[in-house]
């Protein structure tokens, strides 16, 4: 079938092309392959179009119910986050919708505030989350405890109006201090940027792993991996080559896409263009499928096992990035552990590169060490010999 | 009695498949027990503390000195460096820094001449964690500060009483219910527990269907076994294999990891589990189903692994179903995962009696019943393509699509 005399390429070249015409055939890979990446890049971006997410449902208990309290309420329910769905009058009434799940907080005014105010007697407000839900409870806790501070300082405005100070010198001494925020590289917060621009690579890598393991163990699945091996010119650094790059060059492609919808569609920061991330992602790739080809080379023949070692690493990968919950907050052997994960070393490019625009010599160790994530087949590759001669498919 | 017997010898046939099989013992019962507690082992340090920050002082009083203390003081962060601008941007560069604050010059000044003066945040957007630690310590600073300097300059109270109803005229105490500490692992954990039944169950099921169907020549029957004859009576035995094992699985989660990891458990046993069943049974019954797209043993782990993430994000959980889109909202309906989030996260975090959890109750048992009816149908068609003997005459060349290694 191969010729002796047939050049490495021409030997690569012609397994690709074999491949491609069994993916045809199997439409659950196919799906995997060019399905999945696209489904989940349209999933993301669309679920957290909105950015931020704004009027949230909360809820108040006013049992004091004067002009003063309904003046600040709208004050409150006026805030980006929060909107006002529910007055109760009880507050087991608004723990229970808090249970229910149809808010996620409330602010709570008792009786006699607005008397108590007005004579000086420092009345108490308070307002509850239910911090089950981190991000929502998260906003509107900081939307809740501006308009609690202004209920305070809205009184000594009033003072201060009455000693004939003019707004701005009242204001001069009402908020002295204002802290002014710089979000830098995300100036609106918005959470697309912040989640999308890992999670989508993310799940590409996890997919490349998958269908990598995938089409590697389907030769010892179908017993043709000695035929292989022969055509190979009995070269496993050959046969893996040809077997990978159909999966490397799609999920490549998926990368590109990923990186001109994100940068150029959507418009996300990307200080460093569009072809730079590009070139990071398709590392990424490579990195990933570097660790898929050395677990297969250490479980040889154990397609199945491998795979799953796969996807933990995979899924565990998204959350030992660091990029939802610090590295550094974490235990110390994870610490070390993230730097196994090509997603970690992605993420903390990215940052440097797109988010902040930073020289890239500032994460060289993360260059590096993609660089040997993705040669770190080398190690496994003699022990292929013996996978392609010996090794049995083990269901 | 007929029926009965069907029913047992389904149940037997799967449960011998699944411990026969060493990587579906891993899906279903080791990857349950360990998983749960690698996961929560990352995220058990709950928040984020002393994150490093530096102070910018160009202002060099002492009133910006205090500032800078009383940063320091915060628990969210530590200021690790006090130096000029350009440094703080080089320590952002090398990562030794997320965030800094600049003090300006006129700091002081603008103080006792009654102006607003403005301290610059600058943080790095990297990680939402370390902008909000930052912020937050850096807001509670100006606001105790700030009350300070209206009292003490501007409105000289005669008493200490009086000082501190100037400070203050109205208190506000922030109460975060459920989760005081606002961790990580307590709101996330919840979501990822149940995420792990749904998926290790599909991964279980859609495993074992195709390993029937690579014994029995892409059939999901197997050849060899004369019970399978009923489609009822199949579904009913496979799930009386793997609710009673998931349930299991839920409850090990429910005592064990919840309360190793010190995470919110107010729920009641009562509750739990008048809602996890029917859980399992959804994802049983959908996992059922959805294996009639399944044709190899290694199939499932391609089709469900990556769903995981989507389904994290679709069920709500991270990201609030307020400001999900609709379209999304009655796509995450679909999926059993969904409802049972929610439902464990407002039972266990929250204390939840089924009266709070009856939407998602209900939902869950919708689902059953219209899993169960697609699960029945997918043996329905299942069992009528054995009886076809037009369909045996070409099952060859039928297969092939699928499997075409047969």
């Amino acid at each position: 079938m191969f010729p002796r005399h047939k050049s490495i390429w021409r030997r690569i070249l012609s397994l690709c092309l074999t491949d491609v015409r069994e993916y045809l055939k199997r439409p659950l890979l196919l799906f995997c392959l060019l399905g999945a990446p696209l489904i989940c890049i349209i999933f993301f971006t669309t679920l957290m179009w909105s950015g931020l997410p704004t009027n949230l449902p909360a809820a108040v208990v006013d049992e004091d119910d004067t002009q003063v309290t309904r003046q600040f309420l709208r004050t409150l329910d006026a805030m980006e986050q929060t909107e006002i769905v529910a007055h109760f009058h009880t507050f087991g009434e608004a723990r229970e919708a808090m249970q229910k799940g149809e808010i996620y907080a409330f602010f709570y005014i008792p009786e006699g505030t607005t008397e108590a105010a007005i004579a000086s007697r420092q009345p108490h407000v308070s307002f509850y989350t239910n911090e089950v839900y981190f991000i929502p409870s998260a906003l509107l806790m900081k939307d809740m405890r501006m308009a609690a501070e202004l209920l305070g300082l809205s009184l000594t405005r009033e003072t201060l109006y009455g000693k004939g100070l003019t707004p701005d010198r009242a204001m001069g001494i009402l908020q002295p201090i204002v802290i002014e925020k710089h979000a830098l590289g995300n100036p609106y917060l918005n959470y697309s940027v912040y989640l999308s621009n890992i999670i989508l690579p993310g799940l590409i890598f996890i997919l490349t792993m998958l269908c990598t393991s995938y089409v590697i163990g389907e030769e010892w699945k179908k017993g043709r991996q000695k035929l292989l091996y022969r055509d190979m010119n009995y070269s496993q650094t050959t046969a893996i080559a040809g077997k990978v790059l159909p999966i490397t060059i799609i999920y490549s492609f998926f990368i590109l896409f990923t990186d001109v919808y994100l940068y150029r569609f959507l418009e996300f920061p990307c200080e460093c263009g569009v072809l730079n991330m590009f070139v990071w992602g398709v590392l990424g790739v490579l990195a990933s499928q570097g660790i898929a080809i050395l677990f297969f080379g250490i479980f040889i023949g154990q397609m199945r096992f491998s795979m799953s070692v796969s996807s933990l690493w995979g899924i565990l990968g998204l959350s030992l990035s660091g990029f939802t919950f610090p590295i550094s907050a974490m235990h110390p052997v994870l610490q070390y552990l993230c730097w196994l994960f090509p997603l970690r070393h992605y993420y903390l490019i990215y940052v440097n590169q797109a988010l902040n625009g930073y020289s890239i010599a500032y994460v060289w160790q993360n260059v590096v060490a993609l660089l040997c994530l993705m040669l770190i087949p080398f190690v496994v590759i003699p022990r292929y010999r013996k996978a392609f001669l010996k090794a049995q498919y083990k269901p | 009695m007929k029926y009965f017997n069907y029913i047992t010898q389904v149940w037997y046939a799967e449960m011998h498949q699944v411990l026969h099989n060493f990587g579906l013992i891993i899906f279903s019962i080791l990857v349950p027990l360990a998983y749960p507690l690698l996961y929560t082992f990352v995220y058990t340090n709950e928040t984020v503390r002393e994150v490093p920050v530096a102070i910018v002082d160009e202002c060099h009083s002492n009133m910006s000195r205090e500032f800078a203390r009383k940063v320091d003081a915060c628990s969210e962060v530590e200021v690790l460096y006090h130096c000029d601008v350009a440094q703080a941007q080089e320590l952002m560069r090398r990562e030794k820094i997320y965030a800094y604050l600049l003090i300006p010059s006129s700091f002081d000044k603008d103080i006792a001449k009654g102006r607003q003066t403005y301290i610059g945040l600058y943080s790095d957007m990297r990680c939402m964690l370390y902008y909000k630690a930052a912020l937050l310590s850096a807001t509670n600073v100006s606001l105790e500060m700030n009350a300070d300097i209206k009292t003490n300059n501007y409105l000289r109270p005669t008493t200490d009483r009086q000082a501190e109803i100037m400070k203050a005229p109205v208190t506000n105490s922030y109460v975060p219910l459920y989760n005081p500490q606002s961790g990580v692992a307590s709101f996330l954990i919840p979501a990822v527990l149940m995420l792990i039944i749904q998926q290790l169950l599909f991964l279980s099921i859609g495993t074992s269907m195709g390993i029937t169907r690579e014994k029995n020549g892409g059939s999901g029957i197997p050849s060899d076994n004369p019970y399978f004859r009923n489609p009822l009576c199949i579904v009913i035995g496979k799930a009386l294999f793997y609710v009673p094992l998931f349930m299991l699985i839920a409850l090990y989660m429910y005592a064990g990891v919840t309360d190793w990891f010190s995470l919110l458990s107010l729920g009641d046993y009562a509750t739990f589990l008048a809602f996890i069943f029917p859980y399992v049974l959804a994802c049983t019954l959908m996992g059922i189903s959805m294996s009639a797209f399944l044709y190899r043993s290694e199939d499932p782990m391609l089709l469900y692994i990556f769903m995981s993430v989507p389904l994290l994000f679709l069920s709500g959980m991270s990201w609030p179903v307020a400001a999900e889109p609709m379209f999304w909202r009655y796509v995450s309906w679909l999926f059993p995962s969904s409802f049972g989030t929610h439902a464990y996260a407002r039972i266990m975090g929250t204390g939840a009696t089924l009266h709070e959890v009856a939407f998602e109750w209900k939902g869950l048992w919708i689902q059953c019943a219209v899993y169960g009816v697609t699960a029945i149908m997918v043996y329905w068609h299942e069992l009528r393509r054995i009886k076809d003997t037009h369909f045996l005459r070409h099952k060859q060349g039928f297969l092939c699509f699928f499997c075409d290694y047969f």
